[in-house]
């Protein structure tokens, strides 16, 4: 075999390499395009329509809307995993740990449409939570260990949010004779309201004894032990407003 | 005799209780006196007729069964009839010398004054817990007597108690989750582990506040939530 026909083979054999290892690139790609799954459902609702959701991985982002309406949709790790809402008597239930047996299926990131005004009730394991342009009677929102809690916009009767390590923000009203609740482990907890509002506050925050009260201190709020509690009422106190930081801050932001 | 000695004696005249000499002298005045003849006649009847009666009332018409009769109206009247035995008995029922009365005279009194003062104490409590000064200061006097006596569970005492039982929960749920703890991926362990330090710094830094100051009611109430924490974690991985 000549010299040039050996360069010619070598090069020959390079090319096939470089086109397999292209090839296999483009189909590791797309089998991870193609292992995700996507699900989608709609449910015609009342108005007070209620939402529990209970998710085991993945962030949540519930979205209130002009539409009497509720638009599920989310996106599986896992191609397997089971979704099985139900319409009970006005509530639509989600509960991915039972629909899978307590199966571990991954990230399940839902993504939920609902009427303005619905209630939200949801929780998951691990992952972030986010609730907008919700005015039902009832904004819930639970991680048992990690993720970040984000609820804008809102005007509802009773909220409650509660963490273990993540960030809690809310953004909303104070409605009169409410009972708005938010607690973590960990974390930053900040509450912008409006300088309107009116509540009876218990804020608690043991370890860092990071209360900031901000446009909202006033001679009716009290530190007490050693400023690690700040009780009192800001306007008339209709409503009230409790929020304990074992081993994070609080932060007021007047909107 | 006259007349009047004789309507005297006329009754036992008629009945023959009179003495014979007696009875010879009204026997003779009769002879001679219509009045006192007539009123012995008169007598004489009514007692003839009393003693017809007598006999009448004497001598029922079925003996036998007016004895029945009377007979089951004893035996059902009796029980009701018989004289109930009333025992003169101590104070308040009991045998109780006067000593024994005393002091519980004493005694229900001390109670009447703890239970009027704990009343009193109450009703002018600021109420709720939440909006109550966080660390409260040393117990009252009564406070510390009662808990000298032993009618009220020291601080320690019932915060003890308390987390005998969550400890005696989160030791439960604790061992299912590390027998679970396999299963879990790797960003689940991590998560878990995360939370069970933040949770586990927070009881340690409130168990030693509370060890300085057992009154600390804020750092109690930080630690039974800590605590609670802790058991919904373990609780909510086991489930895994």
């Amino acid at each position: 075999m000549s010299f040039s026909a050996k360069i010619s083979r070598r090069f020959s054999g390079l090319r096939k390499a470089m086109a397999l290892l292209i090839i296999g690139v483009v189909l590791a790609a797309s089998g991870t395009a193609f292992g995700q799954r996507r699900f989608s459902r709609s449910y015609p609702a009342a108005q007070n329509v209620r939402i529990h959701l209970i998710n085991r991985s993945g962030t949540v982002t519930v979205v209130g809307w002009d539409r009497q309406e509720v638009a599920i949709t989310a996106s599986l790790d896992a191609p397997a995993a089971a979704i099985m809402p139900q319409n009970v008597e006005g509530t639509i239930f989600v509960n991915l740990v039972r629909d899978n047996q307590g199966r571990d299926v991954g990230n399940v990131n839902f993504n939920i449409r609902v009427p303005y005004t619905a209630s939200v009730d949801i929780e998951t394991l691990i992952g972030n939570l986010n609730v907008t342009n919700v005015r039902g009677g009832l904004v819930r929102a639970h991680i048992s260990s990690e993720g970040d809690i984000t609820l804008t916009n809102i005007n509802s009767y009773t909220v409650s949010a509660q963490n273990g390590i993540g960030n809690i923000f809310f953004d909303g009203d104070l409605t009169a004779g409410g009972n708005y609740r938010f607690a973590s482990v960990r974390g930053d907890i900040n509450l912008r309201i409006p300088f309107t509002s009116s509540f009876k506050l218990v804020a608690t925050a043991p370890s860092t004894r990071n209360i900031s009260l901000g446009s909202f201190s006033n001679g009716g709020m009290n530190y007490l032990g050693d400023g690690r509690r700040v009780v009192g009422k800001f306007g008339d106190g209709s409503s009230t407003l409790t929020v304990t930081n074992q081993r994070g801050s609080i932060s007021f932001i007047r909107r | 005799m006259t007349c009047g000695d004789c309507q005297e004696l006329l009754s036992r005249f008629i009945d023959g209780d009179l003495e014979e000499a007696r009875t010879v002298i009204v026997a003779d005045h009769l002879a001679v006196c219509a009045e006192c003849t007539v009123m012995r006649d008169d007598l004489a009847s009514i007692l003839a007729h009393c003693r017809e009666g007598e006999l009448d009332e004497a001598v029922p018409p079925n003996p036998a069964a007016l004895w029945r009769r009377i007979n089951n109206l004893i035996e059902s009247e009796l029980p009701a009839e018989i004289p109930v035995e009333v025992k003169r008995k101590g104070w308040f029922g009991a045998k109780l010398s006067f000593s024994q009365a005393a002091v519980a005279v004493v005694a229900v009194a001390l109670i009447s004054s703890l239970l009027t003062i704990v009343g009193i104490r109450n009703y002018f409590a600021p109420p709720g817990d939440e909006m109550s000064v966080a660390s409260s200061g040393p117990p009252s006097l009564f406070t510390r007597a009662l808990r000298r006596v032993g009618l009220a569970e020291t601080p320690q005492q019932a915060r003890e108690r308390r987390f005998r039982a969550q400890e005696a929960a989160i030791q439960y749920w604790n061992a299912r989750a590390q027998a679970r703890r396999a299963t879990w991926d790797a960003r689940m362990t991590a998560a878990f582990d995360r939370n069970l330090y933040e949770i586990d710094q927070a009881v340690s830094e409130y168990t030693v506040i509370l060890q300085h100051d057992p009154d600390d009611k804020l750092s109690e109430e930080m630690l039974d939530s800590a605590l609670t924490e802790k058991l919904n974690l373990l609780r909510q991985f086991s489930e895994l």
